[in-house]
């Protein structure tokens, strides 16, 4: 047990390198930051067919799932929610008709989900008439507002982003000047580096971006993505994929060069696509206020009780009795074989890139034509050509100063947009790290026989009924989940936490329903009468049945029918290796080998 | 654990070698240090024992009547240390005759029969490492290969050349293969019969793969395979896999793949007594107010954050209150189609392969049902996987493996939802402005065929892979070793440069490097690549500035972002002179009030970036280039460039005298230059000229040294103003 052991507490250790790998440079560009500015029009509260939810439900169910993920995932990030259209008004100044702050810009919190919580469903229409009630529509205060909610930050945001969700193309119904204005704030918005999506939502008729919204939305990052989907949305599931698509900004890890040969660097991003999620520290509160301390740490001489400066010490490991002692620099220069960057050594094809080669999550790679100019280009006439001969490109990689190389493969992956133009796959490498020797570990694979055809069929069976799409989003992780509802019930003085539903728990009835007697079937198949994989004492049972299957010890031994309706069935393996040398010698097969494949193989 | 014998050839025809090659004997005893090195830092039981034979001396037990002359037992069977590698490095020398190998042979079995009596070794190896030059005496070759097998001994042979010719044998030769000094027909007759022999032993004990363990030098040094031979095995994982609750089968299942990492951490130690109880690391706690009162530890609690809230959650609470679940498992949740199972999707660090156990057939036989119907159908199964009850559980893919002598599932982790980052990036290819041309791809086209490292026999359908990463040992443990090994055998001096050999195979092989000499300049030609000149922001003064500071660094971070107050806001309050706090700041807002002329509120800044640059220190030097940012910036925004521009060329003039060279280098870094005629309309100074004020520091130098009225320079400059 202890080697697994030591690979679990390892995993705290590991978690600061990756972090400092994988974090990217979220301390110096400070803060990113979104707002929700949603249409609280009576068209929006109107339900759909079937008792679909309606747009405002709808809304408010995404709203709610983008704050909960970010207090998981990014708490520092700031989130407001803005509705217009209201009747009421309620803003910092309280300048703006029709405008209602529900919650200015500030990090999610449980009070704030609790709040959003309250808006949803029924009950949550309701309130939103009492509190807000539908009133006229001025765009262009509302973005005037929110314009003001960004000015009154007092810390540096790196990226602002305003999502409009509304199902009314005209807001205004045509007054020109309402219309003027808008766009006069929207580009105004937009000259602060505020970025304005259009979450337009189904509306009967159809929603039409042309007249209105064109002009009010971000131009998009380049020509092809036309910025505006022009299908709006109907499905909560949509919405969500496109909010969260847009709303989290993403963060190289670290920007390199993709050296092809001398002289020949294309300038790259790496991107952490996935990264495993972990309970966050534990922080330290003061236990008379409950105010967050800070910790220090310092380095001093046991004897002199002086700090220690860096030149002060050395570094050193000990083997047997020896200890070997170095500089901290020659720790560091020991690490350094050459300078951060990708060298590729050479292209191969697909069928090379092992499954089991796997020792890391991937990373992302994509051109970075503002550092090097023609990256694109090639990057893209690399990636255009890889996809299409199936071959990898094999680099050795240098992700950070004083990094070791790691050999990795650049797997092409072409774009994938959906019917709604969304793209759900980016274009660019995966970049996926390779094991070294050291990293590959020998084992002894236990000899066994192989189940026969007719007991592979059954399995087939099994495997189909139990068939589904799998999609990496569909599970959550029950640990950080837990977690969070815990956190949750205590902040909102909860009675208990919100119940979780573990979802990688296997649904057993379900499956067991689905199977009906196919798992016995297969059982029947390949386990003898007696057998209980379930018991620890499997293998001095099993020399039992053996016992019962054939009396006479010595001379074990099978009817002549049942041996032969076993090798019909292709249920041989069932039979011990005595049994089935015995039954070798009543057929008159003269048997040389021991290994019951070879005897069955007869 | 095991016990091995190291039985190498010192005899004088092993310093014998072609010219420009090593000898065999120092590849021969590079080879028993790499062994031994390994086998010192990796601190297990194994015990070892040295023998040479060829020496001139002779010193063994079975040295009786004139037989087995000149045979050395150096070293009897221990844990070896560095001791040991201080003797072979200093005391293993080519001596000047030649024993028989197979006597040698016979003293290793002795020496592993009577010295690990009364202990338990898992294994017993002898590595036999010579140039087979002499003749051996076969006379006893039934009764040695008897004994091998009775005492279960197995053998290595490390030979200066392949045992043979072709691709098959000699362990992996396949990369980089040619090469080998005395590769075949260079043989002598002694050696060819010793090498049939030697094949006949090895097939003797392993009909199949008997020849495996047959190494040239050159393999075994850069090549891990020969000490995979003694590693110790993974720990078994008895688990049972489930589909819904009728049905289970009994698995095992071992770590395949894992990213391997060293054992040990380096420890702090005080330079001058080399001690490390000399130094103690202490943390404190204290408030965040201005005093930072230290509290004790035991008046703190533990909190978590949930968004903007801090939870105060204690540690009893936190246990009774956590996802708990039954332990070990490894359910099936459901089948799905391998190919929705993304490569780059895996997560986790690790592969795990499950078996069926050895002593239970049927779950063998239930288990590889469920592989092959996997296999046939091109299905995996999603199964939750958990290690033991304190673990957390995890969801992952089982996939089929399929291999000619064995049959295993392959467990690898993946993603949760939370886990997932779903980033969106611009199309390349619907993109006109950076799709590219056809003889663009073309180009492209050539390069990969020039590049590519497998090779296809010609009757053979097999491709043949020459650049193989995981036969390649990892890097950094080599170093770390070498250097280890150095630095304790020889104190005091430098570390050694890297290893040629591990420098060459972390490069591109020589045939690709040749073979894309042409594509490569055709790519150059066809893609032009420009690098673009950048405007580096504050962020590179800040890294820098990052590394050196003494302060701790999460309070540096959190003054960075706190610090940057909106401007609107600041306007309101009452900035009514540059300040020293946060000068930049000021030296805005004043700007944007324009209660006070332009001119006035650049010399109070320049008088603060002055007093601050009599300060040599890097905060300093940072806040000082904040300020220059900021005069640049405003500057820029109004047109106005003289100010700045005669300021900063004398900033630049008074450098050497105020030995302000470390500050210089670092606005050298954020490319801070003059403003052009580019930026600002009035400006003298061309785009170049610009650029050139930073680059030609080092020839102006000269031109700048003399005079102390440099340092009024800027005084001057203020009273200009």
């Amino acid at each position: 047990m202890a080697e697994w052991n030591a690979y679990y507490q390892n995993e705290d250790e590991d978690e600061e390198q990756e972090e400092g790998e994988q974090s990217g440079d979220y301390k110096v560009t400070g803060r990113d930051s979104l707002v929700f500015l949603v249409d609280a029009s009576k068209e929006m509260f109107i339900k759909g067919e079937d008792g679909e939810p309606s747009n405002f439900d709808m809304t408010m169910q995404v709203v709610r799932s983008v704050y909960t993920s970010k207090i998981i995932s990014s708490h520092r990030d700031l989130v407001a929610l803005v509705f217009y259209g209201t009747e009421q008004s309620k803003n910092p100044r309280n300048s703006f008709k029709y405008v209602y702050v529900y919650h200015d810009l500030d990090e999610p919190g449980a009070k704030r989900v609790q709040e959003v919580d309250a808006l949803r469903g029924e009950k949550g229409a309701r309130l939103a008439a009492e509190t807000m009630g539908s009133g006229e529509t001025s765009l262009g205060d509302a973005l005037w507002c929110c314009a003001n909610l960004y000015s009154d930050i007092k810390l540096r945001l790196s990226h602002k982003r305003l999502m409009i969700f509304t199902c009314r193309d005209e807001p205004h119904r045509g007054d020109s000047a309402k219309d003027r204005q808008a766009r006069t704030k929207a580009s105004d918005l937009k000259e602060t580096g505020v970025i304005i999506d259009l979450m337009h939502l189904m509306k009967p008729g159809g929603f039409d971006v042309a007249p209105f919204f064109r002009d009010i939305v971000s131009q998009p990052e380049d020509e092809s993505e036309l910025g505006l989907h022009l299908e709006p949305c109907d499905k909560l599931e949509d919405l969500q994929k496109r909010v969260r698509a847009k709303e989290q900004k993403k963060r190289a890890m670290a920007r390199l060069n993709l050296c092809l040969g001398e002289g020949i660097n294309v300038a790259v991003g790496i991107y952490a696509t996935a990264v495993t999620a972990r309970k966050p520290a534990a922080i330290r509160l003061y236990r008379e206020t409950n105010e967050p301390v800070r910790s220090k740490t310092r380095t001093f001489h046991m004897q002199t009780g002086s700090l220690l400066l860096p030149s002060e010490i050395k570094k050193a490991q000990t083997y047997g009795k020896k200890q070997i002692v170095m500089e901290r620099d020659e720790v560091d220069s020991i690490k350094k074989f050459q300078d951060p960057g990708l060298y590729l050594i050479g292209f191969k094809p697909m069928e090379k890139l092992k499954t089991h080669h796997h020792i890391r999550p991937a990373v992302f790679l994509y051109p970075e034509e503002g550092e090097v100019k023609g990256s694109a280009c090639l990057f893209s006439a690399l990636l255009m050509k890889c996809s299409e001969r199936n071959v990898f490109a094999l680099c050795r990689c240098v992700s950070r100063r004083n990094y070791p190389p790691r050999f990795v493969a650049l797997v092409p992956q072409r774009e994938e947009v959906d019917e709604g133009k969304v793209q759900f796959t980016p274009p660019g490498f995966n970049v996926i790290y390779l094991p070294y020797a050291d990293d590959l570990r020998t084992l002894d694979p236990p000899q066994c026989p192989s189940a026969s055809q007719i007991q592979v069929d059954k399995m087939k069976e099994i495997v189909s009924k139990l068939r589904f799409k799998y999609r990496s989003e569909a599970f959550e992780n029950p640990v950080i989940q837990q977690h969070y509802r815990n956190l949750e019930a205590l902040a909102l003085d909860m009675m208990a936490p919100e119940d979780t539903e573990d979802l990688i728990m296997p649904k057993v009835d379900q499956i067991n329903h689905r199977l009906g007697p196919l798992a016995e079937e297969f059982k029947d198949l390949v386990y003898p009468a007696g057998y209980n994989p379930e018991s620890k004492s499997v293998a001095k049972r099993k020399t039992a049945i053996v016992g019962g299957v054939a009396e006479k010890k010595p001379k074990a031994e099978v009817p002549e029918d049942e041996l032969r309706a076993h090798v019909q069935n292709g249920t041989l393996g069932k039979l011990t290796v005595p049994v089935l040398k015995e039954a070798c010698k009543q057929f008159g097969v003269r048997t040389t080998g021991t290994k019951k494949q070879e005897l069955i193989d007869f | 654990s095991s016990a091995l014998v190291l039985c190498m050839d010192v005899g004088f025809s092993m310093s014998n070698s072609a010219p420009g090659e090593e000898p065999p004997f120092e590849l021969a005893k590079k080879v028993i240090q790499k062994f031994v090195q390994r086998q010192v830092f990796a601190e297990n039981k194994d015990e070892l024992a040295l023998v040479l034979f060829g020496t001139d001396s002779t010193k063994n037990p079975l040295d009786r009547d004139g037989q087995y002359q000149n045979i050395t037992v150096h070293r009897h069977l221990m844990i070896p240390d560095f001791e040991l590698l201080e003797e072979i490095e200093n005391q293993v020398h080519p001596e000047s005759q030649q024993a028989d190998w197979m006597d040698a042979l016979v003293v290793c079995m002795d020496l592993l029969q009577t010295e690990t009596k009364g202990k338990k070794f898992d294994r017993l190896n002898v590595a036999l490492l010579t140039d087979l030059s002499t003749q051996a005496n076969q006379d006893h070759l039934d009764v040695i290969i008897e004994n091998l097998k009775q005492a279960g001994i197995t053998l290595q042979f490390f030979l200066p050349f392949p045992a043979e010719d072709d691709e098959e044998g000699g362990g992996d030769s396949d990369r980089r293969g040619p090469g080998h000094p005395g590769t075949g027909k260079g043989l002598s007759r002694e050696q060819k019969e010793s090498l049939d022999l030697v094949k006949h032993v090895m097939l003797s004990l392993d009909e199949e793969d008997g020849l495996d363990q047959v190494y040239t030098f050159r393999d075994a040094i850069e090549q891990l395979c020969m000490f995979k031979r003694i590693e110790r095995r993974p720990m078994a994982w008895p688990c049972q896999l489930t589909i819904g609750s009728c049905l289970s089968i009994r698995i095992v299942g071992y770590k395949a793949v894992t990213e391997e990492r060293l054992k040990k951490m380096w420890v702090t130690v005080d330079a001058q007594s080399n001690q490390k109880e000399d130094v103690k690391r202490e943390t404190v706690y204290c408030l965040d107010d201005d005093n930072e009162t230290e509290v004790k530890k035991d008046d703190t609690i533990q909190g978590f954050r949930y968004g903007s809230d801090i939870v105060p959650f204690s540690k009893v609470d936190q246990d009774q209150m956590k996802y708990k679940h039954d332990g070990k498992c490894f359910a099936v949740l459901g089948f799905t189609k391998q190919n929705l199972v993304r490569r780059h999707q895996f997560m986790g660090s690790q592969v795990v392969k499950m078996f069926a156990p050895k002593d239970d057939e049927h779950a063998g036989v239930a288990l590889s049902a469920l592989i092959r119907a996997l296999d046939e159908l091109q299905m995996v199964a999603i199964v939750r996987y958990a290690y033991d009850r304190r673990s957390n559980p995890q969801v992952g893919a089982a996939f089929p493996c399929v291999k000619q002598d064995y049959e295993c599932l392959m467990y690898v982790q993946l993603p949760f939802m939370e886990d997932l980052r779903q980033f969106t990036f611009p199309s390349l290819e619907n993109n006109k402005k950076l799709s590219p041309s056809d003889t663009q791809l073309s180009a492209v086209d050539s390069l990969i065929d020039s590049m590519m490292l497998v090779q296809k026999d010609d009757d053979d359908a097999d491709q043949k892979d020459i650049f193989k990463v995981h036969h390649i040992p990892n890097p950094a443990f080599q170093r770390h070793f070498q250097c280890l090994h150095h630095r304790a055998v020889n104190p005091g001096t430098p570390l050694p440069p890297m290893e040629p050999w591990l420098k060459a195979a972390l490069e591109r092989p020589d045939v690709i490097s040749e073979r894309c000499q042409a594509p490569l300049e055709e790519i150059k030609r066809k893609f032009p690549l420009i690098e673009v000149e950048k405007k580096k922001k504050l962020k590179t003064s800040a890294q820098i500035f990052g590394k050196d500071a003494e302060e701790p660094d999460a309070k540096k971070a959190k003054g960075d972002e706190e610090e940057d107050y909106n401007l609107a806001d600041i306007a309101e309050g009452s900035v009514t002179s540059v300040g020293s706090v946060d000068p930049a700041r000021d030296f805005r807002t004043l700007i944007k009030l324009k209660s006070l002329p332009f001119g006035e509120v650049c010399q109070q800044l320049t008088h603060r970036i002055e007093q601050l640059l009599s300060n040599k220190n890097t905060h300093y030097y940072m806040k000082s280039i904040t300020c220059i940012q900021a005069f640049r910036e405003q500057s820029v925004k109004l047109g106005n460039a003289d100010l700045y521009n005669s300021y900063l060329q004398s900033l630049k003039r008074s450098i050497p005298n105020r030995r302000l060279e470390v500050f210089w280098d670092l606005l050298v870094q954020d490319a801070i230059t003059l403003i052009s005629k580019d930026e600002v309309e009035g400006s003298t100074v061309s785009k170049n000229e610009a650029n050139q004020f930073l680059v030609v520091e080092e020839k102006k130098e000269e031109a700048a040294v003399p005079s102390a009225e440099d340092t009024g320079d800027v005084d001057d400059l203020l009273d200009m103003m």
